[in-house]
């Protein structure tokens, strides 16, 4: 009877173990962004769960935009960088890193479909090839500016 | 539509239908920075207000857009944009975390920005002039950014929103050598987002 489930504990206490640990990670990494303004049919996707994108949330490093027909999101960077996106839209915050100490930072933005607006920040402005958006075809350099991208229509 | 530069080849096609389009937007004083477009084998920049490029079967174009085209396509997204994030400085009388008389005037200007998003975050940092010694300054920028940091609190701004530093005198405004006042120095540098 005291060992019948043998197999029980030892796979809780694993999954406990696993849980903590990416908790742990999440709880380590800093909040790059933040919804600002959400309007319609719009989520966060982030490593494969859905949640309505809502103003006021934290984004991470490799969170997903989607927005369906009528969505927008808009967020501002801890770097200052503005983006919107427009309705029927995916949007990847694939790399970001800042040092707010030094304004010096690094950041792509990969967007798969629909629209997008960006006003740029400090990563711009610290080096030429900083700040890049990476579309299905090819790769945008940003050199401190306001610009709008579509893909597909 | 990767393909379409092949298929135009074999069908001999007229043109490939636009993938992607790329237009650099006005800054609110008029000017544009400049973006590049690359598709692995040229670069093409693009760098005046409504200056477009676009992609047709894996190949950078110039395209021409008129600007009621661009409000058209991008009204959403350009709807969406959050208010653009805002800066100021205010400036302290030496040796304190006192406000500058004219500087008290313009935290009423930086609380009404704070006022007008309705979600925001505001970023504190202090700094000092190279007067006196190293690590006070360190800790009397951090003094400066907290008192800022405290009156925003008490005028109902939420704490969680609020991040302060100090960096003594790392960060001259103005440079200047050691043991120089220096009012332009004697400062908090806020960023509201």
């Amino acid at each position: 009877m005291r060992y019948a489930r043998r197999g029980f504990w030892p796979s809780v206490v694993m999954a406990a173990i696993v849980a903590m640990a990416s908790l742990a990670a999440k709880a380590d990494e800093a909040p790059i962004a933040q919804i600002k303004t959400a309007t319609g049919p719009a989520f966060i996707v982030r490593g494969g769960t859905k949640t309505p994108a809502v103003p006021g949330a934290s984004l991470f490093v490799k969170d997903v935009l989607q927005t369906d027909a009528g969505g927008t999101i808009g967020l501002t960077f801890s770097d200052n960088s503005v983006l919107s996106v427009g309705p029927s839209s995916e949007v990847a915050l694939a790399e970001y890193n800042f040092d707010s100490s030094n304004f010096t930072g690094s950041m792509e933005t990969d967007i798969h479909s629909g629209t997008l607006s960006m006003v740029s920040g400090d990563i711009a402005r610290s080096s030429p090839s900083a700040m890049k958006v990476r579309t299905p075809t090819a790769i945008l350099g940003v050199r401190g500016t306001s610009f709008a991208v579509e893909v597909g229509h | 539509m990767r393909w379409c530069a092949v298929l135009l080849l074999a069908l001999g096609l007229a043109a490939c239908a636009r993938d992607e389009l790329f237009v650099v937007l006005p800054n609110p004083d008029g000017t544009a920075g400049e973006i590049t477009v690359d598709d692995g084998k040229t670069q093409m920049p693009l760098n005046k207000p409504y200056a477009a490029g676009e992609m047709r079967g894996g190949k950078a174009e110039a395209a021409k857009v008129e600007p009621q085209e661009v409000q058209t396509i991008f009204a959403s997204a350009i709807a969406a944009r959050p208010m653009l994030p805002s800066h100021f400085r205010l400036y302290f009388v030496s040796d304190s975390d006192t406000l500058t008389a004219e500087s008290e005037q313009q935290y009423r200007a930086v609380f009404a920005d704070i006022s007008k998003r309705p979600v925001y975050q505001v970023e504190v940092v202090g700094h000092t002039d190279t007067l006196g010694d190293r690590s006070y300054n360190q800790q009397l920028s951090l003094r400066r950014a907290q008192a800022i940091r405290d009156r925003l609190i008490k005028d109902g701004i939420a704490t969680s929103a609020i991040a302060v530093a100090g960096r003594g005198e790392l960060d001259l405004a103005v440079k200047t050598g050691t043991n120089v006042s220096e009012p332009r120095n004697r400062r908090v540098e806020i960023a509201v987002r």
